[in-house]
């Protein structure tokens, strides 16, 4: 229950970390502070809205609902156009319904609730990119400070925001190509901040998917205690339950050829759906962009398509080496996933 | 200055900052000369078969030594469409001497141009298949874009392939 933070005190630790940080670099401290300030307001603020979600030719519009409450966040994220499909979360659990009517759980790993961007966090953006203030306008209603992520080389996009200058929640996002060019964009239609928000969706789906709130409390518990499936008779959910346990691990595997500006935040062992064996991932930031190399033992009866998929701002790129399956993962430019890939070892114990 | 017209023909200047600058390149003779240069020579980066070389110079020259036409005030619109018409034929006819030595005479720098096409490169790539949902999925949990977008950034996970 690491989200059940209450408000006022991540509110005095996040000014706490802002006035910090105000000695080391007084010129950008106010961007600084507004990244802060929307990374609260992206995990403690209650609203509604509906937003458009574009990349290439694809358009689609989609509904979120998030609500922090004494119980942590819940969010839910549901799809308006074309086949159904929705992503519910309360705090480290979620509910995905990814059109194929399957729900499946996960649970995320690592304390990452806080709501405050880390220090380290925000050297490696400073670090990565240049900060700077864009023009204020006027988005779903809102006013919205704008602010300019410029990458200081090639291996990551250009980011443009905008935040609701009083709540500090994101209404647009914008990621660029180096030639300027808008790979993916993202911008709230419509939005309610606070209020009156119905929240009856955050029992009453979990009851459609056949998770009543004691189930929750059983696949939680069972989570804690054991690797294994819950198995408890009538809860299909459960059949779907994947063992999620993720392991923190120092695998040997390293990225030789890692691109400037990225650090590892994270390496563990996990099982995804339908593989048979653990895999390996490892996850590196740059403060704003991330990129994870999952590592498998490639099972040669299936066809592990090798090569780079994209979708937006994400590129997927997977590559054989010596029979294990590299896949790379990352908000991220090719050239950035190629390289992470192409330099991929296996320094010694595995 | 010229970062700042680069940035402008990249796209990467927002509306005002846009404007601002138009304003100080049409005020200042310096930065419109720059502003030709960079069309000039992103053109011969991009296109080198068709170069378009800076005529303007030369239009207006034209265009000054064109006989100012006095007439009664009656007829005034009528000769003002003649004179469009002329100057627009002189346009035309200095484009394309200009259009024909410019395809006889010259041979673009190679290797500048291969430069550009080589930043250029976008390795050809297919969408995400529906395979990779979890691999998706499991980036997210730890991905930083989440931090400030929230749950906001799982669309790039559920977004219809």
């Amino acid at each position: 229950m690491q989200a059940a933070v209450i408000k006022p005190a991540c509110l005095s630790v996040l000014l706490l970390l802002a006035s910090a940080g105000a000695c080391a670099d007084p010129v950008r401290q106010d961007d600084l502070n507004w990244l802060q300030i929307m990374a609260f307001a992206a995990h403690q603020t209650d609203y509604s809205g509906t937003f458009v979600y574009r990349y290439g030719d694809h358009v689609e519009t989609s509904r979120i609902t998030h609500i922090a409450d004494h119980d942590g966040e819940h969010g839910r994220l549901e799809s308006l156009d074309g086949p159904r499909r929705e992503i519910i979360r309360h705090n480290d659990q979620m509910w995905c319904d990814l059109g194929n009517g399957k729900i499946k759980i996960e649970q995320r790993q690592g304390g990452r609730e806080f709501p405050a961007l880390l220090p380290e966090q925000l050297t490696l953006l400073n670090k990565n990119y240049l900060i700077k203030t864009a023009e204020e306008v006027r988005l779903a209603g809102f006013h919205a400070h704008g602010m300019v992520f410029q990458p200081k080389d090639n291996f990551r996009y250009m980011h443009k925001m905008w935040a609701d200058s009083i709540s500090g929640l994101l209404l647009k996002s914008e990621v660029l190509d180096e030639r300027g060019g808008v790979i993916e964009q993202y911008s709230f239609t419509q939005l309610s901040i606070g209020g009156d928000i119905d929240r009856k969706w955050v029992v009453a789906n979990q009851a459609a998917a056949g998770l009543h709130a004691a189930d929750v409390q059983k696949v939680r518990q069972t989570h804690n205690d054991s690797r294994d499936v819950p198995h408890d008779g009538n809860t299909h959910p459960a059949d779907s339950v994947p063992k999620t346990t993720a392991d923190s691990v120092a695998s040997g595997w390293r990225v030789d050829a890692l691109p400037d500006g990225f650090k590892k935040i994270a390496e563990v062992r996990r099982q995804l759906r339908g593989k048979d064996a653990p895999v390996i991932q490892m996850v590196f930031s740059d403060g704003l962009a991330g990129i994870s190399v999952f590592i498998e033992k490639s099972d040669s009866d299936e066809d592990d398509h090798e090569g780079l998929s994209s979708q937006g701002v994400i590129q997927v790129y997977s590559k054989l080496i010596n029979g294990q399956l590299i896949t790379v993962v990352g908000e991220v430019p090719p050239r950035t996933v190629m390289q992470v890939a192409d330099s991929v070892r296996n320094g010694g114990s595995q | 200055m010229k970062q700042d017209i680069s940035a402008l023909m990249d796209g990467e200047l927002f509306d005002d900052e846009a404007e601002a600058l138009l304003d100080k390149i049409k005020r200042n003779p310096d930065a419109d000369g720059e502003w030709h240069i960079y069309h000039l020579v992103g053109d011969a980066l991009r296109q080198p078969d068709h170069l378009h070389a800076s005529i303007s110079s030369a239009v207006r020259g034209r265009l000054q030594a064109e006989p100012t036409v006095l007439a009664p005030h009656s007829r005034v619109r009528q000769n003002a469409r003649w004179f469009a018409l002329s100057a627009a034929a002189s346009v035309m006819a200095l484009a394309l001497v200009t259009w024909l030595s410019v395809q006889i005479g010259s041979e673009p720098a190679p290797q500048v141009a291969m430069q550009q096409q080589a930043t250029a490169l976008r390795p050809a790539s297919f969408p995400v298949s529906s395979g990779m949902n979890d691999y998706l999925m499991a980036h997210q949990e730890f991905s930083p874009s989440t931090d400030v977008q929230g749950a906001a950034s799982y669309i790039r996970t559920v977004a219809g392939q």
